[in-house]
């Protein structure tokens, strides 16, 4: 069954480009805009304009799902389509979340699937994002991005590669996710008709090793008092890693970063202008909200200092010397790992450690309503974190579909939050 | 000078005016719908009076509730949590957890040991729980509603009313009715009071259940349905002499330290 939209896909991934172009042009002209602010939006603008070329021109288009190494594309010279992120960035852009959300339900995907995926199927079907050469996916990060590939390569009418992603940390597992990674590149070998040149390959991995450390530095920033990110700073980070994974311009855009916020910390100045809440964030904010939490953490002082489970990456390092081993260690290593699989320590651990080292006041987790998986977590999560005496707010929402959760039901219950904070 | 707590609810407005940490006079209205401002002045006029106070720019009042925000007449508005652990830890201070039952929501609160909130948890999507939902249900049963808690106290079974949904619940009430011979109203009575309770238990034990326990809100004058909780949760639930009155004296509190701590530099 095909659902009609009144607009071609150029038109809807056009609309990012033109609003990236804007909002840079507009951060441009603003005193006081910071450059990396400015540069963030011309990376997105580029990336979706890549895009539209590769559209326009017939290019090899490599749609893949979240956390699937884009290096790997981006090694053999392929243009990279990151489903999730295209899906919704356009959706926010143009307005047309519930219309994909509804295309998706047409398919007779249930609304007890999380939106996320309802919505990339309905994307598909109504054809908001560029048709794919191939679509690449994983059971990394649910067993509900597992099961989308086929359903999204039928309404694609594109082959496709499922990676087996294991889940758990050992040198024999490790080993059969590289082999698992080499099945990729042999796949896109075969498909594209262009051959990995490893060296190239090594050279990424070689620069997703300096972004990893990059974002760690900037981690060590956001402990100071005041914390310098500003509150959506962290989603920004996010889509750097998703988007541009060893490219130049994320180097060159988290380099920029880490500059504007050593600046900021060295003058003693914060995100908001009178940082009196230091929270911790769990998991993702309604992305239809942004504006709204922009305001209400500016009105109470509240900053966002540490996300474990996105922006704080495990340790260790990648050997570009054997660049497959590298693509593996970064999966294991990535924050959002530790939510893959039992949660163990490396969860666990990691929570009540950020809550110290960033000297959090409050944690906010966002329970998607429909994430099974995620909200599984919320009781393990507030009891560790009221061990540590850090208090917990439950926001029961949607990531982007606005009819579960008003603004205003969101902001009472932050503003209970707030006061329960301000009153301890 | 007294303070006052104003907490406009749904259906009722509640002022509770406070002087050396005493009630000095409350008052309960029907919340004004058409003009909750005007509604609310008059309220807190007549709380003012029966003290012999007036209302003048001098008096310190605290709003909270549905209604509590747009009142240019409040010196500050409060979250409902807040105000009640203030009014929980006032009227009753050895209660660790709160049940708010109002006529829309219920809210379960933990305080801490010097009364402030802890935790909190409620249920905003779904009246099942609320004394709306009770008002329902005694109509359906056409039984006034004040006779649902002696009613439910004959009762020597329960009639099983599902505790999820409010719109199911009513279907189970309505096929209760209609049956061929009906459920005894007793029973009924006790299984409405029962789905109730379980979902109020489902929410306190969200967030851990912590002695001692009190009830406050109009639902809690509801002996029958206080009975049920103190049965399930095998523990005494506390209930204030006005239940209703506990966040308009938890917000008068507030108000009283706000006076205390004095205007902001």
């Amino acid at each position: 069954m095909t659902v009609e939209s009144t607009r071609t896909p150029s038109s809807k991934v056009r609309s990012i480009v033109r609003a990236c172009n804007l909002i840079g042009r507009m951060m441009r002209a603003q005193p006081g805009a910071m450059p990396s602010e400015v540069m963030y939006y011309e990376m997105i603008g580029g990336y979706f304009s890549r895009l539209l070329d590769a559209e326009k021109n017939g290019d090899f288009i490599a749609a893949h799902t979240v956390f699937f190494p884009a290096e790997l594309i981006y090694s053999l010279g392929l243009v990279p389509m990151h489903t999730e992120m295209t899906t919704w960035t356009a959706s926010l852009f143009t307005g047309e979340t519930s219309d994909i959300i509804e295309a998706g339900a047409a398919l007779g995907l249930a609304t007890e699937i999380c939106t996320p995926h309802r919505g990339l199927v309905g994307a598909f079907a109504t054809k908001v994002v560029p048709r794919p050469s191939v679509m690449l996916w994983s059971n990394m990060i649910c067993d509900n991005t597992a099961k989308s590939g086929e359903l999204l390569m039928e309404l694609a009418g594109c082959p496709g590669h499922f990676v087996d992603h294991p889940f758990k940390d050992s040198p024999e597992e490790k080993q059969y996710l590289k082999e698992e990674m080499a099945d990729v590149v042999s796949f896109l070998e075969e498909q594209s008709g262009r051959k990995m040149d490893w060296q190239v390959l090594a050279e990424t991995m070689d620069r997703t090793d300096r972004q990893i450390q990059l974002s760690r530095e900037i981690s060590e920033l956001r402990k100071a008092t005041p914390s310098p990110l500003r509150p959506r700073g962290f989603l920004e980070l996010m889509m750097v890693d998703y988007l541009f994974p060893g490219q130049p311009e994320a180097i060159k855009y988290l380099e920029t970063l880490k500059q504007d916020l050593s600046a900021m910390v060295a003058a003693g100045k914060g995100a908001v202008s009178n940082e009196r809440f230091r929270l911790m964030t769990l998991f993702i904010p309604p992305m239809y909200l942004l504006p709204l939490f922009d305001a209400i953490f500016e009105e109470f002082g509240a900053a966002s200092v540490v996300e474990p489970f996105f922006t704080s990456w495990s340790d260790g390092r990648l050997d570009a010397n054997d660049p497959l081993a590298a693509v593996v260690e970064k999966q294991y290593i990535l924050p959002e790992a530790r939510m893959y699989g039992p949660l163990e320590d490396r969860a666990l651990k990691a929570i009540t450690d950020c809550a110290g080292e960033y000297r959090v006041d409050g944690a906010i987790y966002y329970a998607d309503v429909a994430c099974r998986q995620s909200c599984a977590m919320i009781k393990v999560f507030k009891d560790r974190l009221s061990e540590v005496d850090v208090p917990t707010l439950t926001l029961d929402c949607d990531i982007v579909d606005p009819t579960i959760t008003s603004r205003e039901e969101v902001r009472e219950k932050m503003e209970r939050f707030f006061e329960l904070l301000e009153d301890r | 000078m007294p303070t006052v707590g104003l907490d406009i609810g749904s259906l009722t407005t509640k002022v509770a005016v406070l002087g050396d940490g005493k009630v000095l006079s409350s008052v309960i209205v029907a919340t004004d719908d058409d003009d909750r401002e005007a509604g609310a002045r008059e309220a807190v006029r007549a709380a003012l009076a029966q003290a012999g106070l007036t209302l003048n720019e001098d008096v310190c009042l605290v709003s909270t509730g549905v209604g509590g925000k747009a009142i240019s007449f409040s010196r500050q508005q409060k979250a409902i949590t807040t105000c009640l652990a203030r009014g929980v830890h006032h009227l009753l201070p050895s209660a660790m957890m709160a049940i708010d039952m109002g006529a829309e929501s219920c809210t379960v609160i933990k305080l801490n040991a010097r009364g402030r909130v802890d935790d909190w948890t409620g249920h905003d999507k779904c009246a099942a729980g609320t004394g709306l939902f009770l008002q329902q249900m005694a109509r359906l049963m056409q039984v006034p509603m004040e006779e649902m808690s002696a009613l439910s106290g004959r009762a020597t079974a329960r009639a099983g009313i599902t505790s999820t949904c409010a719109v199911f619940a009513e279907s189970d009430v309505i096929s209760h009715v209609h049956r061929d011979p009906p459920t005894p109203p007793e029973d009924l009575a006790a299984g409405i009071y029962y789905s109730v309770a379980g979902r109020i238990i489902s929410m306190c034990k969200r967030i851990g259940i912590t002695r001692e326990v009190a009830a406050t809100g109009g639902v809690a004058l509801s002996q029958g349905l206080i009975s049920l909780l103190a049965g399930e949760m095998k523990l005494e639930i506390l209930v204030p002499d006005e239940p209703q009155l506990t966040a308009a004296i938890g917000a008068a509190i507030l108000a009283q330290e706000s006076v205390d701590k004095g205007p902001a530099e």
